[in-house]
């Protein structure tokens, strides 16, 4: 083998056949329908929720300024929570593709570090307005039994609040987190090497 | 400029740049129609600021990087099967070679060689990364050393 070795010809003879130019426009629509797709189950999912918590207020009349502020909390939960979960995430996050690679690089990792945010905090927000939420609705309706009926309905509903703070937050907070970092991690490395 | 022209003059160029990057025809085939979808989105606002080659190439740069996301999937290492080039059996296998030895480059040095294995213009290059044109001219000859490097340690 000489020192020289053609590349370049090496390189142009590797051909694949073009494919019909039919197939982009239908990957194209693929992917359109994959989004609307998305964006409709977060929004059927939200829906019914709200629904829900519409016809128990207009079912059950709560009489206590306490139970209506406590169902507010709980949608303004859901929501956060659908934000957290990515439904909305790809609509806050948009990406030039046109830029030169060093800053769509950096642009990378500013969306991954904004996402990362993201996460923690309406994850936070979502345990912290559902427990008000749920303990402000339960005073209405707790208030009607005994006192061990009373207990007990709230001490089974801070156990599980607790539980899901404590173990379930930490612990969903920890593996975005993980995966986030990664993701950042490679980019910055990425990044790094058009440095030197 | 019509999206079907360009479709057929660049997607040989922009299969072969994802094809340098991630070493796996159906996945270098979803990256590069990814590229033309952006491609056939964008080109409404198109402004000819910069030339149309340069600014396909970034698109499909910076697609190739997009896949830095994909935890899951990392380049291949063999050496790919589906590279068509039947007249010679010898020279095939080392187009495939060629192929394999890029993969196994850092992801900045693979489209940074892949592109001036495309004959793109230093200066151009330079616009797509984002570097300098003295840098890339530097990069380019360590990239070049050590795909050499590789190249013949293989073929021994």
């Amino acid at each position: 083998m000489s020192d020289n070795i053609d590349f370049k010809q090496l390189w142009s003879s590797g051909k694949a056949t073009v494919p019909d130019v039919s197939e982009i426009f239908a990957k194209a629509d693929q992917l359109n329908r994959k989004i609307r797709n998305k964006i409709w189950r977060g929004n059927i999912i939200l829906s019914l929720t709200i629904i829900f918590m519409i016809f128990i207020w207009w079912h059950y009349h709560p009489q206590l300024i306490t139970t209506k502020i406590g169902l507010t909390l709980v949608i303004l939960a859901i929501i956060s929570f659908l934000i957290s979960t990515n439904q909305m995430f790809p609509l806050l996050a948009r990406t030039d593709e046109e830029t030169d690679s060093q800053h769509f690089l950096e642009q990378m990792i500013r969306i991954k570090q904004k996402q990362e945010f993201l996460n923690k905090t309406m994850l936070t927000g979502y345990f912290i307005f559902l427990s008000i939420g749920l303990f402000l609705y339960m005073i209405e309706y707790a208030g009607r039994g005994s006192l061990i009926f009373q207990l007990s309905a709230y001490g089974i509903t801070f156990a599980w609040i607790a539980f899901n703070w404590f173990y379930i937050r930490t612990k969903t907070i920890e593996k975005q987190q993980n995966a986030i970092n990664d993701i950042i991690n490679r980019l910055e490395a990425v990044n790094k090497q058009l440095l030197d | 400029m019509l999206f079907e022209d360009i479709y057929r003059d660049y997607w040989n160029k922009v299969f072969r740049i994802c094809m340098g990057y991630v070493n796996d025809a159906d996945w270098a085939k979803d990256v590069a129609q990814e590229t033309f979808i952006i491609i056939w989105k964008q080109l409404p606002k198109f402004r000819n600021e910069s030339a149309v080659g340069t600014w396909i190439f970034r698109i499909a740069s910076n697609n190739c990087l997009r896949q830095i996301e994909r935890q899951s999937r990392m380049p291949k290492t063999e050496l790919p099967e589906q590279i068509e080039d039947k007249a010679d059996p010898d020279r095939e296998w080392q187009s495939k070679l060629l192929y394999k030895c890029i993969a196994e480059l850092p992801e900045t040095d693979r489209i940074i060689i892949s592109l001036e294995l495309e004959d793109v213009k230093q200066a151009e290059i330079a616009k797509i990364t984002g570097l300098s044109e003295s840098n890339v001219r530097v990069k380019i000859f360590r990239i070049k050393e050590k795909l050499t490097q590789k190249f013949k340690q293989y073929e021994r």
